[in-house]
């Protein structure tokens, strides 16, 4: 099966579903579709997909799938070789997947992305910031979803569902909390030192899916290294991410 | 043992578990947890979903909460589940989760929105904010438009489909929920949608009587509002 796969790397779900192609050596071609330059409301591609958003795929050139659950979900199925711990067929391991990942949208989605958006990357695209409220309420969801992710999720293994290998919502969820990567180090430290598990979660992801999982990172690392300099000598304020958190 | 559905018939994703198991002959003890009395806080509940959300089963040893995985556990455990619900077929089934997916962002970020913040902060006598309340009903708008041109393009139900699957049975009860709207605000933002309208109607037709039985504390609720919201208005002027 030929399978195009529409993303980009500053995207989390794009590099959750990158990550796994290339764990489970699925054959793919990978297309940029730079969000920074706008490319993703480009009438090119929103014949691909209407939504204009990333990752997309493309299967023989005739099924068009979106939503990184969705996608994650159909290449475990109709893709050969993959490992059964990615998406179990046994139903209660595989209900509690499609629950994490469902909890995920709400909580996890609706925090980390939106917090990083509105405080870091924004700005970066020259887009205005919103009232501050908006950061505030993110930072206080963001806290409530790593206290249940360290309490409950994580509360039976080391991974959320199939408790001694990782599942797809594994690479999902952790792909979602890097983009907090983006963050200065004292407030990614600040933010995510609380939560052992959490922290713990991380690493296992990471070291279950290298090489891949450092690469697929490898064009977050490089804009990390460049916004920490820039902060480090044009401190922007960061007030709403002080003790409340 | 009996499968435990813990509910509250006005939550949209409660109402579409609910539609389902009575659809398909599924036996069930409905349990209410009453959402507006603040029952999902109490330690006996959050001891079953310490997300203390609507709905979530018990299913003997197992519990499982999130509507869009409830509905897809059942229609795979029950053999008698006709197969138009959750589709075998992987591409159908792909183009289910992909609306499903969608819908948590869109149709219902959008739609809790503007309930919050058109009846439920002013019937309780709270300031909403209109800054929010105005993405909301964006939002809303949106997701309404990508319905009408996107999702109901190609069938009279979700991604293309002829027959309705779980989520046209999620999605309509979401909708439903903006019945709780002024009659005024509910035909505005509704009324330009014509594919939106249908669609509703043929999911009710499909799941009658079932429906408007599981539909009647909602339409009850919006007797109740707009007489309260008439009310407020009638002692503001």
């Amino acid at each position: 099966m030929a399978l195009k796969v529409y993303v980009d790397r500053m995207s989390q779900p794009s590099r959750a579903v990158l990550i796994f192609c290339k764990v489970n050596g699925i054959d793919y071609e990978e297309i940029l579709v730079d969000i920074s330059k706008h490319k993703h409301v480009a009438p090119e591609y929103k014949a691909i997909n209407p939504m204009c958003q990333v990752p997309t795929v493309v299967v023989d050139g005739k099924f068009k799938l979106f939503e990184s659950h969705a996608i994650l979900i159909y290449i475990c199925c109709a893709f050969p070789g993959v490992a059964s711990h990615w998406y179990p067929s046994d139903p209660f391991q595989r209900s509690k997947i499609h629950s994490v990942l469902d909890w995920h949208h709400s909580n996890l989605r609706q925090s980390a992305g939106v917090l990083v958006w509105n405080t870091i990357l924004a700005p970066r695209h020259g887009l205005p910031l919103k009232h501050p409220l908006v950061a505030e309420e993110s930072e206080k969801l963001l806290v409530r979803s790593l206290s249940k992710l360290e309490d409950f999720w994580l509360k039976d293994g080391q991974f959320l569902v199939v408790s001694s290998q990782p599942s797809i919502a594994d690479i999902r969820l952790v792909c979602e909390i890097m983009q907090l990567e983006l963050l200065s180090e004292k407030d990614y430290d600040r933010i995510l030192k609380p939560y052992k598990k959490v922290v713990q979660w991380i690493e296992d992801t990471r070291r279950a899916t290298a090489p891949h999982f450092d690469e697929v990172h490898g064009i977050l690392f490089k804009v990390q290294k460049r916004l920490r300099k820039r902060m480090a000598t044009e401190p922007v304020n960061y007030n709403h991410l002080k003790s409340k958190l | 043992m009996t499968l435990k559905v813990y509910c509250d018939r006005m939550s949209q994703p409660s109402r579409a578990i609910l539609i389902f198991c009575k659809m398909n002959g599924i036996d069930f003890e409905e349990i209410t947890i009453n959402i507006l009395k603040g029952e999902q806080h109490t330690p006996e509940y959050k001891a079953i979903n310490p997300m203390c959300q609507v709905p979530t089963i018990v299913d003997g040893d197992f519990t499982l909460f999130e509507s869009h995985s409830i509905l897809i556990y059942l229609s795979c455990k029950y053999p008698g589940v006709a197969s138009h619900w959750y589709p075998s077929d992987l591409v159908e089934r792909a183009k289910v989760h992909s609306v499903l997916d969608w819908h948590h962002a869109n149709l219902r970020r959008g739609s809790v929105g503007v309930i919050v913040n058109n009846v439920l902060l002013p019937l309780n006598g709270l300031p909403s904010n209109p800054q929010a309340a105005e993405e909301a009903e964006k939002t809303l708008e949106k997701a309404l438009a990508v319905l009408e041109t996107f999702w109901l393009k190609d069938g009279p139900f979700l991604a293309g489909r002829s027959q309705p699957s779980i989520a046209d049975l999620n999605l309509v009860s979401e909708v439903m929920e903006l019945e709780l709207l002024s009659e005024e605000l509910h035909d505005r933002i509704l009324s330009p949608y014509k594919k939106v309208l249908q669609w509703v109607e043929d999911t009710k037709s499909a799941t009658a009587p079932h429906f408007e039985e599981i539909h009647g504390v909602l339409f009850k609720t919006r007797k109740e509002f707009r007489e309260l919201m008439a009310a407020k208005s009638g002692k503001t002027e």
